[in-house]
């Protein structure tokens, strides 16, 4: 398969020119950045119709930048460049990016960026359920000022997101909460190239006792549509002394809060009972990451 | 429409016609019948068509021609320097590291990758370095040898 209708290839260097040329293609125009998403769709035929896309890799959207209450990610950042940034080595708040970044093979470390992995809204992907987890924060650049969009607001489907025509994602922020917390993520897969049977991402903040004063607990991969919160997890967790044994106890409670699909990587049942396991070891890494 | 590019492959600059919509393979093998580098899935997930863009490994098959201008890319082509073969390539004769052969071309930039970043990768390191690329003759347990002699000849 290959874009038939396509008649323009556009490099712009600033978001300006990405805004007038949205307005121009309307929903003839597709934003790309590392492509590795869209050659996907496009061998599976699912994309046919786009008359220009739109290459914002050259905006200097590739950043990391750590303000005083919350971590800024430009949208074209690479995989590769945002595991190589000193702002989230060695920090247990970000230990759920760290290990999402993890499992992907140098090709599509080296070319996928943070804006395509959020805005494709595949709910097999990783990345986007540890920035879930750590309460991310889309920011949309439209023609004239940008939005922020909660990224538990972001996903009404599958590839669908909360942007609207002549909008494009251009960064991601996550806070930094004031209490002491981690976070960290696993992934289910059948080999090293392959989407999610299941995955899961946790957050957890503590006070000077011990206790669970806040989480945050997603399952993707497979799941559902969607990336789901699994509320009885964090319930689970709510108030109580964090330790192992409370590991297992909140793992269970995530089961309850997930009706996952079947499909050729896995059974619903076979997924139900995994997102136990994966929310269970999540919360036991997190729970070493505040130690 | 095409549109003429300058493309930058092995140190020679190309000037090519592309469509718009041309992959970095598509260019390589049918326009300047650069043919080292393979097809396999074309939709990133075999690591065949794996080339360097910029001494970054990336598949060719999900890389837009037009993305590249002003950028370098390696193929197997440009591998070797001088006329000697990359220690890479020496390695991969030497272990007997290639059946079918279809995957080599990639795996070699995979590796050529890793050991530019890590010139001493243990095993772990260098199965995590060529994990974006399959082979279905080896088991790998060759492919990896190869890559621990080509780091221990430098």
């Amino acid at each position: 398969m290959t874009l038939n209708k396509l008649q323009e290839y556009y490099l712009p260097a600033d978001s300006k020119e990405v805004a007038a040329l949205l307005d121009k293609h309307k929903e003839g125009a597709m934003i790309v950045a590392g492509g590795t998403f869209i050659h996907g769709l496009i061998a599976r035929g699912l994309v046919t119709d786009i008359e220009a896309l739109i290459d914002v890799s050259r905006l200097g959207l590739n950043y990391v930048r750590k303000e005083q209450d919350q971590l800024r990610i430009g949208a074209t950042t690479t995989f590769i460049q945002l595991e190589a940034s000193a702002e989230i080595r060695d920090e247990p708040l970000y230990g759920a990016i760290r290990d999402a970044l993890e499992y992907p093979p140098p090709q599509v470390k080296n070319s996928a960026t943070i804006g395509g992995c959020v805005s494709a809204s595949c709910p097999y992907f990783d990345l986007p359920v540890s920035f879930l987890a750590l309460s991310g924060v889309v920011s949309a650049q439209g023609s004239g000022n940008s939005r922020n969009i909660p990224l538990s607001d972001f996903f009404p489907g599958v590839f669908e997101n909360a942007l609207v025509q002549g909008e494009f994602m251009n960064e991601l922020t996550i806070p930094v909460p004031s209490a002491k917390s981690a976070s960290a993520f696993l992934k289910l897969e059948t080999n090293a190239n392959d989407l999610a049977i299941l995955n899961a991402a946790v957050w957890v903040s503590v006070d000077s006792a011990g206790k669970c004063e806040q989480s945050r607990v997603f399952v993707g991969g497979g799941v559902g549509e969607v990336p789901v919160r699994a509320v009885s997890a964090e319930q689970a967790l709510q108030g109580k002394v964090f330790t192992q044994e409370l590991c297992v106890t909140a793992g269970q409670a995530a089961k309850s809060d997930v009706d996952p699909l079947s499909d050729h990587r896995a059974s619903g049942a076979y997924r139900k009972a995994m997102t136990g396991v994966l929310v269970e070891r999540a919360l036991k890494q997190t729970l070493s990451r505040l130690a | 429409m095409k549109q003429i590019i300058n493309i930058d492959i092995n140190n020679e600059v190309h000037e090519v016609a592309v469509e718009k919509s041309d992959t970095l393979i598509r260019v390589l093998r049918e326009r300047l019948g650069l043919l080292a580098t393979k097809r396999g899935c074309d939709s990133g997930g075999c690591g065949c068509c794996t080339v360097l863009v910029d001494g970054q490994a990336v598949y060719s098959c999900m890389t837009f021609a037009l993305s590249l201008e002003g950028k370098k890319i390696t193929t197997v082509e440009g591998l070797r320097h001088d006329g000697k073969l990359d220690p890479i390539q020496q390695a991969f004769i030497d272990a007997d590291a290639v059946q079918c052969g279809y995957c080599t071309c990639g795996i070699m930039l995979a590796a050529r990758q890793l050991l530019n970043d890590n010139p001493h990768p243990d095993e772990e390191e260098i199965r995590k370095g060529i994990s974006g690329n399959l082979c279905r003759c080896t088991g790998y347990q060759k492919i990896v040898d190869a890559i621990k002699l080509a780091a221990a000849s430098r």
